[in-house]
């Protein structure tokens, strides 16, 4: 990231906090220009999380929609964004693998069909092979001599390491290969592991009418309020009994100025719940009116929410800093440009918007590769320019010409 | 405690059905989780015993789990993942009057090759084999739930037919709670199947 040394400094405080889990509830306001990496600070911030503290990012506008309410997307968005980390029992096969054998079709085509062996100390199993399991063995590399896990209801393979008795002194190996002894006793094993899953993914599992695979089909509708509960006081007993932790989130909100008066009077209750993820919240707007009123606020959100928010601002980014930027562009699309051309671009970018700037490298990159250059110059840039309006132009050309387009009278 | 796993039962609310010459209860329990056991009707004896408990998140189980009996599921040939071969060891409870039983088929080997005996920590018993090919270790949940000790002194072992058989007699508590289920059982109105009423509103 470039710049913003003053707002990033402030996110990491906040993420500090996250982290030792002090202030679950609290709201924090990102508050800046368009352009001025408001995004991009909430992303950094869920990639320095980590990922086992859960971080749920939507677009203000996204939450109205025909098939649930404003306020169930919301609260499903907040339920999404508490993790609760719990143990549970799963199936696995442990084993060393004494063979592997895949057999193809003599025509080249079909159902391939294999056969592993599996041991441990004690005991020795067959297992024959579908397709899908065929395919992860081959990927992972799965080779006799292997020891490895197999996840009975996933399946997913995971390789622990080559076995002791396999070793031989001069066999060639990579550096990172992992000796380890042969698993004993059963070759399948209950294991205890721990898993993060949100509330809302306990609320899906739990509402009747769509069952287990609502989880995998993405559309979930409204749940109701009486499953919430019972799963609230459920997880509560959890608690209480030690059998599981609350992971409080971060919910990240960006447009917010797009939510109505009423979804802000529900964020203010719901930050005052003893489970509340911590909100980011982004918006780009000045003093504006509220959506649903005739009210003007700062930022568009009411007063009494702006109250407990912390406030974060960014401010526009400086002549060096955009060139910086645009020279990391310009390196994760390849594009190589010449000095002068950068110089240019970079004064396009102040007077007229970041955005539009970097819109112009891949254009003009793709202009060099027309005219066969290989390294994009001023002359593509100018040419872009010209064939590409940046927002001001656009306006000040609709200006001049409104009355030749269609509908001009109406809009007077 | 011979009486509070008889009081669970006696509190489980039960469904009992005649079909197939077998004589099938259902029970389900305060916890939300369901038992089934199917008793041959001709002799009484436990054919089936299988269970079906809540996930952990809640949300229905996906599949019954076998206590005693044989599940029979149709193995398609062409499956997606792995399942284990047919050719390996099969491993079945399946129970007499007097006793437990448990036969473990395809296992060809002779008798000195295994190994049984009883763990009385973890209150399990563990079957081995001197050729390393065959390990189970598995408990009798009927003498946890009475909270029974286990001993090596009940266990019998023979094989026959690529069959081991291991069988541990049933203690007289154990016979004595039976005897009072199967009174409790016998107390129940069995449907007869084909005359279920299906009311239509």
């Amino acid at each position: 990231m470039v710049g913003q040394a003053a707002a990033r400094r402030a996110a990491g405080i906040i993420l500090e906090v996250i982290k030792e889990g002090k202030i679950a509830g609290r709201a924090i306001l990102i508050a800046g220009q368009p352009g001025t990496g408001k995004t991009a600070i909430a992303m950094g911030m869920a990639q320095a999380l980590g990922s086992d503290t859960p971080f749920t990012s939507i677009a203000g506008s996204e939450i109205f929609s025909l098939e649930m309410g404003k306020t169930e997307a919301l609260t499903q968005a907040f339920r999404k964004s508490i993790g609760v980390r719990i143990k549970e029992e799963t199936e696995i096969i442990e084993g060393e693998v004494v063979e592997i054998q895949i057999d193809r079709p003599a025509s080249g085509t079909g159902a391939k069909v294999g056969k592993l062996t599996l041991k441990t100390t004690e005991m020795e199993t067959i297992y024959d092979l579908g397709q899908k399991m065929i395919e992860s063995l081959t990927k992972e590399k799965v080779q006799a001599g292997d020891v490895v896990t197999i996840d009975k209801a996933t399946g997913k393979i995971t390789k622990l390491g080559r076995s002791f008795t396999r070793a031989r002194d001069y066999d060639a190996m990579a550096a990172q290969t992992k000796f380890v002894q042969c698993p004993e006793g059963e070759l399948q094993k209950r294991k205890e592991v721990v898993h993060t899953v949100s509330l809302h993914e306990i609320d899906v599992i739990n509402s009747r009418t769509q069952g287990f695979l609502a989880l995998f089909s993405g559309d979930t509708g409204e749940i109701k309020t009486e499953v919430r509960e019972q799963i609230n006081q459920k997880v509560a007993e959890w608690r209480e009994e030690g059998k599981a932790a609350i992971v409080p989130g971060v919910l990240f909100i960006d447009e917010v100025h797009m939510l109505d008066i009423e979804c802000f009077s529900f964020l203010n209750r719901a930050l005052e719940t003893d489970m509340a993820p911590i909100l980011i919240i982004a918006t780009n707007r000045g003093i504006t009116r509220i959506r649903g009123t005739n009210y003007q606020s700062p930022h568009g959100i009411p007063i009494d929410l702006l109250d407990r928010l912390l406030i974060i601002s960014t401010s526009p980014y400086e002549e060096k800093e955009i060139k910086q930027i645009l020279q990391i562009r310009c390196e994760e699309e390849d594009v190589e440009m010449t000095e002068d051309a950068l110089m240019v671009l970079t004064r396009i970018g102040m007077e007229t918007s970041l955005r539009y700037a970097i819109q112009l490298i891949t254009t003009a990159s793709l202009v060099c590769h027309k005219r066969k250059g290989t390294e994009t110059s001023v002359e593509d840039i100018k040419r872009v320019y010209s064939l590409f309006l940046d927002e001001s132009r656009s306006t000040q050309f609709l200006k001049e010409y409104q009355q030749e387009f269609m509908f001009h009278e109406i809009g007077k | 405690m011979a009486s509070a796993w008889l009081e669970t039962l006696k509190s489980a609310e039960k469904t009992c059905l005649v079909q197939d010459g077998r004589r099938k209860v259902h029970y389900t329990f305060r916890d939300d989780s369901e038992m089934v056991e199917e008793y041959d009707t001709r002799n009484n004896e436990l054919v089936v015993r299988k269970w079906k408990k809540k996930g952990t998140f809640g949300g229905p189980a996906e599949r019954w789990e076998y206590e005693v009996g044989e599940q029979m599921v149709p193995t398609s040939v062409e499956t997606e993942s792995l399942v284990v071969s047919s050719s390996n060891p099969i491993f079945v409870r399946k129970d007499t009057k007097k006793s437990f039983q448990w036969r473990i088929r395809n296992l060809p080997y002779p008798l000195e090759t295994y190994d049984v005996s009883v763990n009385s920590d973890d209150r399990s018993i563990t079957i081995r084999t001197s050729n390393k090919k065959y390990y189970k270790k598995f408990t009798i949940p009927d003498l946890n739930r009475l909270n029974l000790p286990l001993e090596q002194k009940q266990i019998k072992v023979a094989h026959a037919n690529n069959t081991l058989i291991v069988t541990y007699e049933k203690p007289a508590e154990m016979m004595e709670m039976e005897r009072q289920v199967q009174d409790e059982l016998k107390k129940m109105k069995a449907e007869k199947d084909g005359d279920v009423q299906c009311n239509q509103s």
